[in-house]
């Protein structure tokens, strides 16, 4: 996954947490491997089209991808948004380590899913609706007690899809308020600035345009639900038509093109650094 | 005792263009002062109309107003119709706006609740079109009015063409009430092709940077009609449009009603009807009505607004619309709600959601779009005395004081394009009432005023139910496998067919073989253009056919 990212970069993780990346699919089983390793590629892919002269109108992350995100409107630097993920890893892998994860359903509507998750979140057995993906794809965060039952109700109400998910972390649910407290303390010291694009906040799927609101995002991101079906939607009242992924993978991008189907959109996975030039400066031109 | 001044409005709007007099060339600003303009002319908390209109937005003046300095001019109270530009609600995260009077937000549905939950925004109301319009002249008469026109002469008399739309209703509420009324124009001309606006009503003209921005908004293309809403216009031309004996009709902008407009010269010839029925019509000037205009099916055509594509098309064709001297269309939406309150027979028209009881919304989880013309044209005024046959059928036989009704058709798929059912127990603008604090549920249609439910199942005639028990049980009868459908029995649906509450297909001899693709009179663009004899135009993302 690691071939292409520049040496000073690995060498700057290597530095500033300890953590050598080995890049292997058995390190990858880590959390703290695979949280940093994704980030790492994805400022590798920042300064890529920095190098290009590209600059987004707006940035979305999904989860981890925040941190990318708050790099690339200029809000944290590449070495605190590593600090702060590798705290982030650590504090995650703690928190859980058996018992808990989450569960995705397709085809039920966001409020159909929550009146299921009600009838089964309890002390003994929590289980929260969690991320928004789209509008009839909902994920589950808790207990894999409480999440099986909620599963075995939604393929009762005739979802097309409930599955557990390979995450063994309840994310995105009150369960994860420890690790938020940490990243509060850590975060209290950084020097962080205004974007200077939109960035669309996970915790609420708004439009946001100064620095607290960023700030929020990445202390409090895994306590709330990714509202990422939100973030798109706004983000097309906004007027993007085009968007670009960063690696490692395209998800995001199906779940754009199937909600806006006319969106011009670039995978970095897929395309080569002067094709997306090419690309992005056509569609600039109109 | 002290005299009291009669004229302070007029005073202070004098002194208002006094102190732009360095900027103003007769009523002429230069491009570059529009900034300066507005922080000079607007004062924190006035109303202010930007015209935002169904179809032509003024966004030269819209992307200015954001630019205003908040420290000179915040807390404004806009009065817009359609909120459809990321600008119209920026404004409102800088303060510079406080309060928003609207009619339809749809493209910035999302922004437009989470603005109101967070207390960005404060909202007046959601107003149908006809309230807004109204109040501009009772207690929202506003201050300044920004609009757009297309061309403009050294008077500054306007042409707005085939798009006036809106401007003559917000025009005229500032001009004779000491408003300002600044205009962003496309060009600046020597004569106008006609003057639309008197050039007296007007104060201030600024040249625009590009012409406002205009979408075809209501082009449907024939290649996505399916066959299942071939069959539903076969079954409503039938069950509604013939058994009512309809003259005079407005169409939402669905693919339902357009597979109708193209249904008339094929399927509704071959039932005879051609002459019978539809004659006149109140419609945005939309491509599928081309074969049923060509074909002798329409005789007339007033339009809200105009139809990118279609003007050299309508220009050609004045006996059928509302064309001025200089051959362009003219367009008035103000004049097109009220014939749609008291001059048709019948609205036909969609949703994203019906309840229970017959309400209908489009207004659904987390998007506040409100509705445009729909609650207008969808409702009942119980006031009309004019008689028609239609109206008329709807008079009950054992009340001698009793009155007609106007036909109102909700045409809905049970289930929607996301899969999600149409039919629901609750609407979830329940939900978004209280999530933004509104005094109403917003509501389009409401039940007591829906007369027929039309869906691939069949026909409801909810006119006919003298209960609210019997009204749902119609709707479940037509609510196919939705969880409001499964409540419906054969024994009950067995009665209610038996009384001519619902028709399935069968009973009104339309036959699901033979809705097929191949009864539309236009397949798609290109016989579309066929039809007009080359004279309708399509825009530029309609065109992949050639």
């Amino acid at each position: 996954m690691l071939q292409n990212v520049s040496h000073d970069l690995l060498a700057k993780v290597k530095d500033l947490t300890g953590v050598e990346l080995t890049d292997d699919d058995r390190a990858y089983q880590d959390s703290i491997q695979i949280q940093l390793g994704i980030l790492v590629l994805q400022l590798f892919n920042i300064r890529q089209l920095r190098s290009i002269n590209q600059s987004p109108a707006a940035v979305a992350g999904h989860s981890l991808g925040i941190f990318a995100a708050a790099v690339a409107s200029g809000v944290i630097s590449e070495d605190e948004a590593i600090k702060t993920v590798y705290i982030r890893s650590q504090k995650m892998q703690e928190s859980y380590p058996t018992g808990y994860g989450m569960g995705a359903i397709v085809g039920l509507t966001r409020k159909g899913v929550s009146e299921l998750v009600e009838k089964i979140n309890s002390d003994v057995e929590p289980v929260f609706t969690s991320n928004q993906n789209s509008e009839l794809q909902t994920v589950i965060s808790g207990s894999i007690a409480g999440i099986k039952k909620v599963l075995a109700l939604a393929k009762k109400d005739s979802a097309q899809k409930a599955v557990l998910l390979k995450v063994p972390v309840p994310s995105h649910s009150p369960l994860m308020q420890s690790v938020a407290d940490v990243l509060e303390t850590r975060l209290a010291t950084v020097t962080l600035h205004d974007p200077k694009c939109i960035y669309l906040a996970n915790y609420n799927g708004h439009a946001i345009r100064n620095v607290q609101g960023v700030k929020y995002d990445m202390i409090n991101n895994l306590v709330h639900p990714v509202y990422w079906d939100t973030m798109m939607d706004v983000a097309q009242e906004l007027g993007i038509d085009t968007s670009l992924e960063t690696q490692p993978g395209q998800t995001f991008t199906r779940l754009v093109k199937s909600k806006f189907p006319d969106f011009r959109t670039i995978t970095m996975k897929n395309m080569k650094l002067d094709d997306i030039e090419f690309l992005l400066e056509k569609w600039k031109r109109g | 005792m002290a005299t009291r001044s009669w004229t302070q409005n007029r005073d202070a709007k004098a002194a208002k263009l006094a102190s732009i007099s360095s900027i103003l060339d007769g009523k002429f600003v230069k491009t570059e002062n529009a900034k300066n303009l507005l922080e000079s002319v607007i004062n924190p908390g006035d109303k202010v109309v930007l015209e935002g209109d169904n179809q032509k937005q003024a966004s030269f003046l819209s992307q200015t107003l954001p630019s205003v300095d908040p420290e000179k001019i915040h807390d404004l109270h806009m009065i817009m119709s359609s909120v459809s530009r990321p600008e119209h609600l920026d404004i409102f995260e800088t303060g510079i706006a406080k309060k928003l009077d609207f009619s339809f937000a749809g493209p910035q549905s999302t922004r437009i609740s989470q603005m109101i939950a967070d207390g960005t925004m404060e909202v007046g109301d959601i107003h149908t079109y006809l309230e807004l319009y109204a109040r501009l002249y009772v207690d929202l008469i506003p201050n300044v009015v920004l609009v757009a026109a297309d061309k403009v002469d050294r008077e500054g008399n306007l042409y707005t063409g085939a798009n006036t739309e809106e401007t003559p209703v917000i025009v005229e509420s500032a001009a004779f009430k000491d408003g300002i009324v600044i205009v962003q124009a496309n060009e600046i001309v020597d004569k106008v092709p006609r003057v639309d606006i008197p050039g007296d009503w007007v104060d201030i003209v600024v040249p625009a940077d590009e012409p406002y921005q205009l979408e075809p908004l209501f082009t449907r293309d024939p290649q996505n009609i399916t066959e299942l809403q071939i069959l539903m216009g076969m079954m409503a031309i039938r069950g509604i449009y013939e058994k009512h004996n309809v003259q005079t009709v407005n169409h939402g902008v669905g693919f339902n009603t357009a597979a109708i407009e193209l249904l008339l010269p094929t399927y509704g010839e071959q039932l005879g009807l051609k002459g019978k029925i539809v004659p006149n019509w109140e419609v945005n000037p939309t491509p599928t009505l081309i074969p049923a205009i060509e074909s002798g099916w329409v005789q007339t055509i007033h339009s809200f607004g105009g139809e990118v594509g279609m003007e050299n098309y309508i220009a050609h064709r004045p006996d059928i619309f509302f064309v001025g001297k200089d051959g362009t269309m003219r367009s008035n939406r103000a004049f097109g709600q009220m014939a749609g309150q008291y001059a048709l027979d019948m609205f036909v028209g969609s949703t994203l959601q019906i309840d229970k009881y017959g309400n209908s919304s489009t207004v659904t989880n987390g998007r506040l779009s409100g509705f445009g013309g729909a609650p207008n044209m969808g409702s009942n005024p119980t006031g009309r005395r004019h008689s028609t046959p239609a109206w008329q059928s709807f008079r009950p036989d054992d009340d001698p004081l009793g009155k007609g009704e106007k036909l109102v058709v909700q045409m809905v798929e049970t289930f929607g394009s996301n899969k999600k059912p149409v039919f629901v127990d609750h609407l979830d603008a329940e939900e978004v009432q209280k999530e933004a604090k509104l005094a109403n549920v917003p509501i389009m249609i409401y039940s007591e005023d829906t007369t027929h439910i039309v869906t691939e199942e069949g026909i409801a005639y909810l006119y006919k139910t003298d209960s609210m028990a019997e009204r749902q049980a119609a709707i479940e009868a037509v609510a196919g496998v939705t969880p409001v459908g499964l409540r419906s029995n054969p024994k009950q649906l067995a009665d209610l067919r038996a009384r001519g509450i619902v028709a399935l297909p069968e009973d009104l001899g339309v036959r699901r073989s033979e809705a097929k693709r191949s009864l539309l009179a236009a397949q798609n663009m290109d016989d579309l253009v066929k039809w007009s004899d080359g004279l309708y135009n399509p825009p530029a993302k309609f065109r992949s056919w050639s």
